[in-house]
């Protein structure tokens, strides 16, 4: 406290006070011995002249001004002294105050991350992108340039409008030590970098220039991000105006973005170079064949998206009817028009991160019944003391900031430890929603999340001390001083707004508990849903094909089959094969939409090597898997699954009746394939999506030139079935890529369990995150049921005593303290079932194999609660049946 | 002992906002430490006030917060250090102002009693 002294000045001031009432004093004395009195005499008349000097100094210094920030010092102090006193008190409103913060901090960083995130874009709000579709707005297409072309010349809400494509395939660059980086490289218009109001931090960047087909200025040159550049090309200054090659093809490097810019937002982590789109032939013609391109606007200012989006159907209406077809012209109706930021976050994932951010608003809300409970039950206790300051001449007002100032440090001592607490659930959350929630995620906490915070706290804190201080106020002052002042009826009035508060906590728990039940049981399913494949015991590699090394020659034969066979001799493997996409992977979907008979066939393609059925034990419905006679001269043949089956066969309900169905050519003018196999149904892109069509093809009978080979060349996944646990060959197959081709060092490898658990998403998010969130909540309410029990036990210690000595039953006085629990939970668990309930319809999004509205969810979680809540009061109901009646009455 | 009690009970209570126009007025006359202050105002009001030093000393302060009067340590005639206090221009203002308010309610008391 001496710092802050000096800091005020105060002591220095005090003691000069005092020395000028000392020399006031000795004038005094001096005056009086001069007029003839005895000097004993003039030290007590003066003495009595001065009067009360501690009430005058005191007086003195209140007219410095200061005495607040005296006063507050006080008060800190004592409040740090009553913690000390009673640290089990203090740790546990600390701990339970911490607990809301921390998860309301953690759940509002993520929110902020993924919804409220400011794009490293000029003014990002500006931007909006756009996509043509047909009358379902799921199978939405890109923007051909020759409509964009007549939205750039008749709209008028737009300051600019710009394209950006993915280069096909993957793409690789060259590094500067010779290893290929896989990169995300993206064809753009050549005004998109002054659209988006980005410049490079090195290097002039692209000549400005408008997009059209005689834009030519910028061919051959490229952006690189600063990631490349710091990876591929260790951060070399002289890198402007060096040649560099992606794939095979060679560009000049223009510029250099600075860090953290990304276009598109959520690409690849590795990093991305744009080089400017030049315009063709492809994109001079009206139908199937043009190429689509992502369309991206900035708004003038003023205009809304929604006017925007008013404009560009108008226009769209005479650009659709340039279509001569009218299934193309249908396909074209109609126009997607959206925020940039909004397009980026799925629908799914803000309902559930609502969703999530309002669970930790009921918990922080718990936290906070619980710490006002706290807090009621001792300014209870402390009625006496308070009023005892009451008479000594305290005002009520100073008691009140008393008590005030104890709330606030016991409650900034929790936000510290909030803060501490949130970090680390940041930390822990952020590494883990990366996955579930497909998202970019950095775990830092910004300025705004922080002021929040602090509001947090400080509405705590008031909500926490304030009220209990109120009451405690505003009680009698001669009740509480006399004996026996608890037995008031104001202090029964206190224990029943304690319970009712109890009874809240109950309800608020058991409704996210409900939530929780609810999940875990929709993760169980998921578990337990047959997937129609094995996933022990398998290592899946992500391949990253290089696959612009393989439009003329085969890949199948110079890099698949070759690395299966180098992987098959692996000590330890069983088995290995390649599928162009494991079952979840959710890597590279290959969709076909192809003419079959006359009709339009929709389905997903996988080409596989005949080993995969053994490796993932698919099981076969009817017919064949492939095998080893299948060839690439060998008759062209498929495996369909019964989906397709029931969509194509000749007998709907037979799906055996497909086989030796003549589906396609693979190439023009080759005989057309047949079907030999029908293999079970399996989970595809997630469990719990329904099974799509889906036809597989041999691996082996595709090569360059046929229609369905140039897939094969981008997307493939190796399969290992091994026979010691898969991780340990993880490193063994790594090399072995390695070895197959450098571009491959790039492949992500993780064993088939993992891909499955990973596939549960935002679901395995949300049910931990509940799982914590209602744990945490059953552990306050009960120790607010325990709080308050036990603090009503040793309120009564005296009446139970009398009971006893009038001839009680001890079992009598247990059932009295479970009584009272009893009710607190019967009244919180009906008000929560209400609850639960109303929130059902928050939660059904993410359900699965489970009704929102679960009567054993809910019986189980009622259950839970109680016997809790009865555990919680069994102590404090055994201590009022231990009362020992002597020593009870004694105090009488 | 007994004349002290008789003073003390002849003692006028002081009216509220008088006492800083009392100690205003006497440092008209030079700067004084707190005792001169008391003393002044009991020999000029011929022993009927005594200004008491839980009143006295807050005045004081009070005064050189509103920068009415200012202080400085320094020795008295018999070489003790003592808090001198001394008034400031805007402590002039000051007592003119209180002074004028006063006079005015003396007239006006006045014109009661005699009506």
């Amino acid at each position: 406290m001496s710092v802050w002294r000096r800091i005020f000045g105060m002591d220095g001031r005090k003691s000069e006070l005092d020395a000028e009432i000392d020399a006031h004093r000795r004038m005094a004395v001096e005056d009086r011995v001069a007029r003839g009195e005895k000097e004993e005499d003039a030290r007590a008349a003066v003495e009595q002249e001065l009067g009360n000097l501690p009430l005058a100094k005191d007086v003195t210094r209140e007219a410095w001004g200061w005495v607040w920030v005296e006063r507050l010092l006080q008060d800190v102090r004592y409040a740090l002294r009553q913690m000390k006193r009673s640290p089990g008190f203090a740790a546990t409103v600390i701990g339970t105050l911490a607990l809301g913060i921390g998860a309301a901090t953690a759940m509002f960083t993520v929110v902020d991350h993924v919804l409220l995130r400011t794009l490293p874009y000029k003014n990002p709000k500006q931007l909006v992108v756009m996509a043509e579709h047909g009358n379902d707005p799921r199978f939405g297409a890109g923007v051909p340039w020759l409509d964009l072309a007549q939205w750039r010349a008749a709209s008028h809400s737009f300051e600019d409008l710009a394209y950006w494509s993915g280069m096909e395939g993957r793409n690789y660059v060259k590094g500067s030590n010779g290893a290929a980086l896989q990169i995300d490289s993206q064809q753009v218009s050549p005004n998109l970098f002054a659209l988006l109001g980005a410049k490079p931090a090195l290097g002039p960047g692209f000549i400005d220039e408008q997009p059209g087909f005689g834009a030519v200025k910028n061919s051959g040159s490229i952006v690189l991000s600063h990631t490349v550049w710091e990876t591929a090309f260790a951060g070399d200054p002289g890198i402007i105006g060096r040649k560099i090659q992606i794939n095979d093809t060679p560009y000049t490097v223009v510029g250099v973005m600075p860090a953290g810019f990304q276009f598109p937002y959520d690409s690849y982590p590795a990093g991305q170079a744009w080089v400017v789109g030049q315009l063709d032939d492809s994109d001079k013609k009206l139908g199937n064949d043009q190429s689509f391109y992502g369309a991206i606007g900035r708004l003038r200012p003023g205009v809304t998206v929604a006017a925007a989006h008013a404009e560009i159907d108008a226009i769209q209406k005479q650009v659709a009817a340039r279509y001569a077809d009218a299934e193309t012209r249908e396909a074209h109706s109609q126009v997607k028009l959206e925020g940039y930021g909004d397009s980026l976050v799925d629908a799914d994932v803000r309902k559930a991160l609502l969703a999530l951010l309002a669970a930790a608003g009921v918990l922080w809300l718990i936290a906070s019944v619980n710490v006002t409970n706290l807090l009621l039950a001792r300014s209870t206790a402390r009625q006496r003391e308070i009023a005892m300051r009451g008479a000594l001449g305290a005002s009520r007002g100073r008691v009140l900031q008393q008590m005030v100032v104890e709330g606030l440090v016991l409650s900034t001592c929790a936000a510290v430890l909030g803060i501490a607490l949130a970090l680390i659930a940041v930390r822990l959350t952020g590494s883990v929603a990366s996955i579930h929630l497909d998202v970019d995620f950095s775990t830092h906490v910004n300025g705004m999340i922080l002021a929040v915070l602090c509001g947090l706290t400080l509405i705590s804190a008031v909500v926490a001390s304030a009220w209990p201080a109120l009451l405690a106020v505003r009680a009698p002052i001669e009740p509480a001083l006399k004996q026996g002042g608890e037995r008031t009826g104001a202090a029964r009035r206190h224990n029943r707004m304690r319970s009712g508060l109890v009874a809240i906590e109950v309800a608020m728990s058991l409704m996210l508990l409900v939530a929780c039940g609810l999940l875990l049981r929709t993760i169980y399913t998921f578990r337990h849903v047959p997937l129609g494949f094995r996933t022990d015991h398998i290592l899946v590699a992500n391949l990253s094909v290089p696959s612009y090394q393989f439009t003329d020659r085969n890949v199948t034969t110079t890099l698949y089959q070759p690395l299966l066979e180098r992987v098959q001799n692996l000590h330890g493997v069983q088995a290995a094969g390649m599928m162009s996409e494991v079952p979840l992977g959710r890597t590279f979907n290959i969709m076909l939409s192809l003419r079959m008979n006359g009709r339009m066939v929709a389905a997903g393609l996988k080409p596989v090597s005949p080993q995969i059925r053994q490796i993932f034990g698919f099981p076969m419905i009817a017919g064949r898997f492939f095998n080893d006679q299948d060839s690439p001269t060998s008759e062209p043949v498929l495996v369909v699954n019964p989906a397709f089956a029931r969509e194509y066969a000749p007998d709907k309900h037979d799906p055996k009746s497909i086989l030796g169905a003549e589906v396609w050519s693979l190439k023009k003018g080759a005989p057309k394939a047949r079907v030999v196999g029908v293999m079970d149904d399996q989970r595809q892109q997630a469990i719990d999506a329904p099974t799509q069509p889906e036809v597989e093809i041999c691996l082996c009978q595709l090569g360059p030139g046929d229609n369905l080979y140039q897939p094969a060349t981008i997307a493939m996944d190796l399969a290992v079935r091994t026979r010691q646990p898969t991780a340990e060959m993880i490193p063994e197959i790594r090399t072995l890529l390695k070895q197959a081709s450098p571009e491959l060092a790039n492949s992500t490898i993780s064993t088939m369990d993992q891909i499955v658990e990973d596939s549960f998403g935002s679901q395995r998010l949300a049910a931990h995150l509940l799982e914590i969130f209602g744990g945490s909540a059953l552990l306050l309410c009960v120790a607010g049921l325990y709080g308050l029990l036990a603090y009503v036990v040793s309120q009564r210690t005296r009446e139970l005593g009398v009971r006893i000595a009038l001839g009680a039953q001890r079992g009598d006085l247990s059932w009295l303290v479970l009584r009272q629990a009893g009710w607190m939970l019967v009244i919180g668990v009906a008000v929560g079932s209400g609850l639960a309930w109303a929130s059902a319809r928050l939660v059904r999004g993410f359900l699965y194999g489970v009704q929102a509205h679960d009567g054993w969810t809910l019986a189980g979680a009622a259950v839970l609660l109680f016997v809790c809540g009865l555990l919680a009061a069994w102590i404090p109901a055994q201590r009022a049946a231990s009362v020992d009646p002597m020593e009870a009455l004694r105090a009488e | 002992m007994k004349k002290e009690k008789e003073l003390y009970q002849n003692r006028i209570e002081l009216l509220q906002g008088t006492l800083d126009m009392l100690i205003l007025q006497t440092l008209q006359w030079g700067a004084q430490h707190g005792y001169g202050i008391s003393q002044a105002l009991r020999s000029r009001s011929s022993e009927v006030l005594q200004v008491e030093t839980g009143s006295l000393y807050p005045a004081l302060h009070r005064m050189e917060r509103y920068k009415w009067i200012a202080a400085e340590w320094r020795k008295t005639e018999q070489n003790q250090r003592a808090r001198y206090y001394r008034i400031t221009a805007e402590g002039r203002r000051q007592l003119a102002s209180e002074r004028a308010k006063w006079s005015g309610m003396v007239e006006a008391i006045a014109s009661i009693l005699e009506a």
